[in-house]
């Protein structure tokens, strides 16, 4: 009899502790969530800090233990946004259910990748078993600024079944040959301004090459970055000639064999010498 | 000796002897029922312990709900908060972002000898297998210590570029990575799933870039079987790149185009979504719907 109360208290005392856990768990993680310091009140204390930290030496270990884990913290934050080139610039989470093995959170993400801005929400949900985490994502939801990238636009809206790994490997590349064109525009811009002109800015697909003296013949290199389902990016460079009719009369063959012979010279010489080539016509004529 | 004596002092002796026996009994039973109940007030009190942190805490919950539907999201009281727990807020913070990191496929930490890289993969929105990647940077960067298997070519992809662009060194070991534990996954999930349509085993290499099995439809009529061939060439991709699917000799001949039907359909799905749409346009083997 009493071996049976006993075993009664025992088993309450170990649904008490479990409970007692992921009350505390729910506590710290809604504390976190809806807490929110800027960066001015952080700096503030960590300056506090430092001058406690020269002040006493009781709670000293523990003051210099947050003051190292927070630098390894950002050393490794800034290391990876620089690597990957992916800074993320907000981050919220609301933990919307949390029982037993399972925690269902709600990410609010916003972040760039090279003058790409992102903003990305989503669930993630994380099992516990056997001492494996297993991590999955749900209703992934992408916002991508600036607008008008027709292909990643396509490719943002086609993700299905939340695939966050592939949109950032995608995005990442993706953003290299963005960046890599948009150097590329800004190179010839500023080495031959007269020449060349950019009526949809660094960011846009095409650049214009003419004479500065006499208008009429033009050249437009097309520069598109196109991404396909898997997320692969491709560069897509081609040539685009305007030229005055009497030109045309005369040299036809020429002036339709340009954009075969431009792709060609892409494929020997890459987009740079192509592209400076293009431009030493025009140079040539000053 | 008087041997009634003897006999009468044995006597007493054995029940003094008794007596003592059942006096010890009596004793150790209520030592016993001591420490019973000892035990039980223990345990009573502990139990009102915890119910009481209990209650707190869900007190404390409570207003915290309270607050936040009152106020949607907004911060707490700086003037408040120690210096202290600002600072370990902010650490929880940056652990988050660095947690979300992962869930890109690459992160890492710097060591002291170097960095460490992990790369991690997926198949649509399930996170599967991670590996790492311990490098020394001092001179050149070598690789120390790994967990990718020894079926990627990491030697490979490192002798190509991770002397000169570590990014693009990251960017292919990972499509080869996630481009593996997707046709595992795949197989996985076809053995799962489809297990009754499977005939035999499921024959696959460790790269899981060679699949042999053969399949047949769910069918009233007498079954043939398809003996299929997935090889997977580019091991960056989690389709295969040829099929070939064989019936067996005594099979009739519209089988073919069924045959034809499904080798379009293996090689433009992935493999349990190909079967799922297989079983639910509810095929059956001589070509009746």
């Amino acid at each position: 009899m009493d071996s049976d109360i006993c075993q009664v208290y025992e088993d309450e005392i170990q649904s008490l502790k479990e409970e007692i856990k992921l009350l505390s768990k729910k506590y710290e993680d809604s504390q976190q969530e809806s807490t929110y310091f800027s960066d001015k009140e952080i700096l503030m204390s960590v300056k506090s800090l430092q001058r406690e930290l020269q002040g006493e030496s009781e709670g000293h270990e523990s003051a210099a233990d947050l003051q190292a884990q927070l630098e390894s913290l950002e050393t490794d934050l800034s290391f990876l946004m620089k690597l990957t080139g992916i800074q993320f610039t907000g981050l919220s989470k609301k933990t919307l259910e949390r029982t037993g093995n399972k925690t269902v959170r709600k990410y609010r993400l916003s972040g760039s990748c090279c003058s790409l801005s992102f903003q990305l929400e989503f669930q993630l949900l994380e099992m516990q078993n056997k001492g494996n985490v297993s991590a999955a994502i749900t209703d992934l939801s992408i916002t991508m600024e600036p607008r008008g990238n027709s292909d990643l636009d396509n490719f943002v809206s086609s993700e299905k079944c939340g695939s966050l790994l592939t949109f950032f490997r995608s995005l990442s590349s993706y953003a290299e040959w963005y960046e890599h064109r948009r150097c590329t525009f800004l190179h010839f811009k500023e080495k031959y301004p007269d020449i060349v002109s950019l009526p949809e800015g660094l960011l846009g697909d095409y650049i214009l090459l003419r004479n500065p003296k006499a208008s009429g013949f033009e050249l437009m290199i097309v520069w598109k970055i196109h991404i396909n389902e898997k997320g692969k990016t491709t560069p897509v460079l081609d040539l685009l000639t305007k030229v005055p009719k009497q030109v045309l009369d005369q040299k036809m063959a020429a002036i339709e064999n340009a954009p075969t012979r431009f792709r060609s010279m892409l494929l020997v010489v890459g987009i740079e010498e192509a592209i400076e080539n293009l431009v030493n016509i025009f140079v040539s004529e000053r | 000796m008087d041997k009634g004596n003897v006999n009468a002092r044995d006597g007493v002796l054995a029940h003094l002897e008794m007596l003592e026996v059942q006096a010890q009994g009596a004793a150790m039973k209520q030592q016993e029922k001591d420490l019973q109940e000892e035990k039980l007030t223990r345990l009573k009190a502990r139990v009102m312990e915890l119910r009481l942190q209990r209650d707190e805490l869900q007190a404390k919950v409570n207003l915290q709900e309270k607050k936040q539907l009152e106020k949607e999201g907004t911060a707490s009281d700086p003037a408040q908060a120690s210096h202290k727990t600002v600072l370990q807020w902010k650490i929880k913070n940056l652990q988050a972002m660095l947690q979300v990191f992962y869930l890109t496929g690459i992160s890492g930490k710097l060591t002291r000898h170097g960095v460490c890289f992990y790369i991690s993969t997926a198949y649509e929105g399930t996170y599967l297998d991670s590996y790492y990647l311990d490098l020394l940077t001092k001179s050149e960067v070598q690789i120390y210590h790994h967990s990718v298997p020894h079926f990627i070519p990491l030697e490979q992809i490192a002798k190509q570029y991770l002397q000169t662009d570590i990014r693009r060194f990251l960017s292919v070991l990972s499509d080869h990575l996630n481009a593996y534990v997707g046709r595992r996954y795949q197989a996985d999930q076809l053995q799962e799933h489809f297990s009754d349509q499977i005939k035999g085993t499921l024959w696959r290499n460790s790269l899981c870039n060679l699949l042999v099995f053969n399949y047949d439809m769910p069918s009233k009529s007498k079954t043939f079987p398809f003996h299929v061939r997935l090889v997977y060439g580019n091991l960056c991709h989690s389709l295969p790149t040829e099929v070939t699917i064989s019936c067996t000799p005594d099979a009739p001949a519209s089988l073919t185009e069924t045959a034809t039907a499904h080798t379009h359909l293996f090689r433009s799905m992935p493999l349990h979504k190909a079967f799922h749409s297989l079983s639910s346009a509810g095929e059956t083997l001589d070509g009746t719907p």
